[in-house]
């Protein structure tokens, strides 16, 4: 295991290069994925009160119930009952709504009379939408019981809607996944496509340098080492190094994503990320073979790395990138990888339907590998022979 | 026998790298290939380790055929390139210990071998040290160390003192008597003809790929003409004394060039004193004069017509 352990020692030998993308990547992942679950997570749903105006001509239990019920969703913000005044507060968003209960409105509204609320609210503001709900479906119930039951007081509606509209339900998806989690390791993983091919690549790279002098190889060749047993020896370095870098990336993406425990995504997330190290292997491979300096290394991990993750949607989200980088990114592994996380990330059910889109980028990914992997001996077998 | 190779044909497209060539190398020989740089040598060499694949001929190594598959008869070989192979990621003894392993699979006895090694080509000091922190002249021996750590029966040495110190050449050749005194057949290539002289039992002299001399330093030198090469200090020589020290029996030639009298004498006694005596007899004003016997570059010269370091 003579070529084994030289591999061992001249990667030792850049460790701290490597570590250095290990560190960068955690940080700038963690940070990145955190903001960007925070943000993704927010659109779903969060409850905020809106500030409120709420001008009562009159004070009747179903007004004062009104009142109560409201306070739930609004901030009640004091105001002069002049119109000046009240413009100046929506103009200058002091309030968002402004609700006026006419004279007399609830009687009428027991008797069963078509009565209208009056309200001034901030044009196109989506939270006025919502607070609309709120009123209506307070009223809805109202007219329900008032439509049922004869002679019933305000007090006693009140009551009946106090009772009614407390009633909250609790809404889980049926798989019980969080999504601010998901959003968090989809984020993750997908960051995972720059730092294990820069890793990958640096580390391949400086190896193959070495195993690439003509003087040593020839030197090799003297040996009673078999071509065989020494391919042998460098193939298992290279899946070795390929699925240790693999295993220590994807326990810091677990660690930072899934540490309340691991669902069928995750497991989903691996395979993808498996699959993607092997084509990384294969690129690294190649840019080893073709690389002939060592100072050159570096640049061409910056540009292959950083290259492939712009245009991808690594770090620029796909919705944002257009069709026509969309297209000529599908002529990459990383854009494949990243698709096949998205696609994980929204999957909710596990049956080959909805898995079909994630086995097609995996197919992808293998088919990469693959030509990359082949284009890689080609280069090597010629160069033997040089 | 150790090494025999008949009909030696390699062709770079149109060079003719090797032209039939043919030699044997007999056990505990030190056998030397010179020639000047382009002749061959390297060649050679690369298709004996089976490093090339040549057109024609039949290499023999130890009575088997040598091919790049052959790693019984490799595990007997020590090759030392001509340009230092060694790994800079490794330190001076991790050198060592990788290709001396390439070949003996026991660690303990390894680790014997290669304290051995390091002992031979006095590099105890160095044992730590990146192969970029060393001398010329310590790389070389360290490329040495890596090429004899496993005590091969046959060691190749590619011109090892290219770009080396005259201390560190000396004690490198040193080495590679001892070596053959320890029992190795020794294959030395070089373009220095003192070296060759200095330690090869038998000598092959190779330009463009052929083979045009074979043998020990003194049947090399028995092979031409000249016996004796008289050189002469003078300020002035007038062509008559030329034409009369040319008509001196056993003298080959004479010529004067830049105040200095070279004549060419062949085999034969008492050349310097007929020599002196026409000087004397011809008031030729003179002040240093001196003798030498005939170098392999005069073989190569009188054979070839041309300089071994041209």
């Amino acid at each position: 295991m003579q070529v084994f352990k030289l591999c061992l020692k001249i990667l030792k030998k850049n460790i701290p290069t490597l570590l250095i993308y290990v560190i960068i990547f955690i940080g700038i992942a963690t940070m990145m994925s955190a903001d960007a679950a925070k943000e993704q997570s927010d659109l779903l749903f969060t409850g905020s009160k809106v500030n409120l105006a709420f001008l009562a001509e009159e004070d009747t239990p179903l007004v004062q119930g009104l009142k109560t019920e409201l306070a739930k969703k609004a901030n009640f913000v004091l105001l002069p009952d002049e119109k000046e005044a009240l413009q100046d507060a929506l103009y200058f968003r002091k309030v968002s709504y402004i609700l006026r209960i006419p004279e007399g409105f609830s009687q009428s509204f027991m008797e069963g009379g078509n009565v209208q609320l009056e309200k001034t609210v901030v044009p196109n503001a989506f939270s006025t939408a919502y607070f609309d709900l709120s009123i209506n479906q307070y009223f809805n119930t109202a007219k329900l019981y008032v439509e049922q039951f004869e002679n019933l007081s305000q007090e006693e509606l009140v009551q009946y809607l106090k009772s009614d509209l407390n009633q909250t339900t609790v809404v889980e998806l049926a798989d019980g996944a969080h999504p601010r989690k998901r959003i968090f390791a989809n984020n993750f993983f997908n960051y995972l496509a720059y730092s294990l091919m820069a890793i990958l690549i640096l580390g391949m790279s400086s190896l193959m340098l070495v195993f690439n002098d003509k003087n040593l190889r020839q030197r090799n060749a003297c040996s009673p080492l078999s071509n065989a047993s020494f391919n042998q020896q460098l193939i298992l370095f290279v899946l070795l190094f390929t699925g240790f870098t693999w295993a220590v990336m994807v326990t810091i993406c677990l660690f930072f994503s899934f540490n309340h425990g691991l669902d069928t995504n995750a497991i989903y997330f691996l395979i993808n990320s498996l699959v993607f190290s092997v084509c990384a292997a294969s690129i690294s491979y190649l840019i080893g073979l073709v690389v002939k300096n060592a100072n050159v290394i570096p640049a061409v991990c910056n540009v292959v790395t950083l290259g492939l993750s712009f245009f991808s949607g690594v770090f620029v989200p796909m919705e944002l990138l257009g069709d026509s980088v969309l297209k000529i990114a599908s002529f990459t592994p990383t854009y494949w990888y990243v698709a096949a996380n998205n696609h994980i990330a929204a999957l909710r059910q596990f049956n080959l339907t909805s898995l079909q889109p994630i086995l097609n980028c995996l197919l992808m990914q293998l088919g990469f590998a693959l030509a990359f992997f082949t284009i890689a001996l080609v280069l090597s077998k010629k160069r033997k022979y040089e | 026998m150790i090494v025999h190779v008949k009909n030696l044909v390699k062709r770079y497209r149109e060079l003719l790298a090797l032209d039939h060539l043919s030699f044997t190398v007999d056990d505990r020989e030190v056998f030397g290939l010179l020639g000047p740089n382009g002749s061959g040598k390297t060649t050679a060499i690369n298709c004996l380790l089976a490093l090339l694949a040549y057109d024609k001929g039949e290499i023999k190594i130890f009575g088997r055929p040598m091919t790049p598959e052959s790693y019984e008869l490799k595990r007997q070989i020590g090759i030392v390139p001509q340009n230092v192979a060694v790994y800079n990621e490794l330190t001076v003894y991790e050198n060592i210990d990788y290709f001396c392993g390439l070949y003996v699979e026991d660690k303990k006895l390894r680790k014997e071998f290669v304290a051995e090694a390091i002992e031979f080509v006095g590099l105890n000091d160095f044992t730590d040290y990146y192969p970029k922190k060393l001398s010329g002249g310590l790389l070389r021996r360290l490329n040495i160390a890596c090429g004899i750590a496993h005590k091969p029966k046959l060691i190749i040495l590619d011109e090892p003192t290219v770009a080396v110190d005259p201390q560190s050449r000396n004690k490198i050749l040193e080495g590679i008597l001892e070596l053959n005194r320890q029992g190795a057949t020794i294959i030395y290539t070089s373009h220095y003809m003192e070296e060759v002289e200095q330690i090869c039992s038998r000598i092959m002299i190779i330009d463009k790929g052929r083979a045009i001399a074979t043998g020990t330093k003194e049947e090399l030198k028995a092979m031409i003409t000249l016996g004796e090469k008289i050189t002469i200090e003078s300020q002035y020589i007038t062509e008559t004394q030329l034409s009369e020290l040319r008509a001196l029996p056993n003298v080959i030639s004479a010529d004067y060039k830049n105040k200095q009298l070279i004549i060419k004498s062949g085999k034969g006694s008492n050349n310097l004193e007929i020599v002196l005596d026409a000087i004397k007899r011809e008031k030729i004003q003179f002040g240093k004069i001196y003798s030498e016997l005939p170098t392999l570059n005069d073989v190569f010269l009188e054979i070839t017509g041309k300089q071994l370091r041209d």
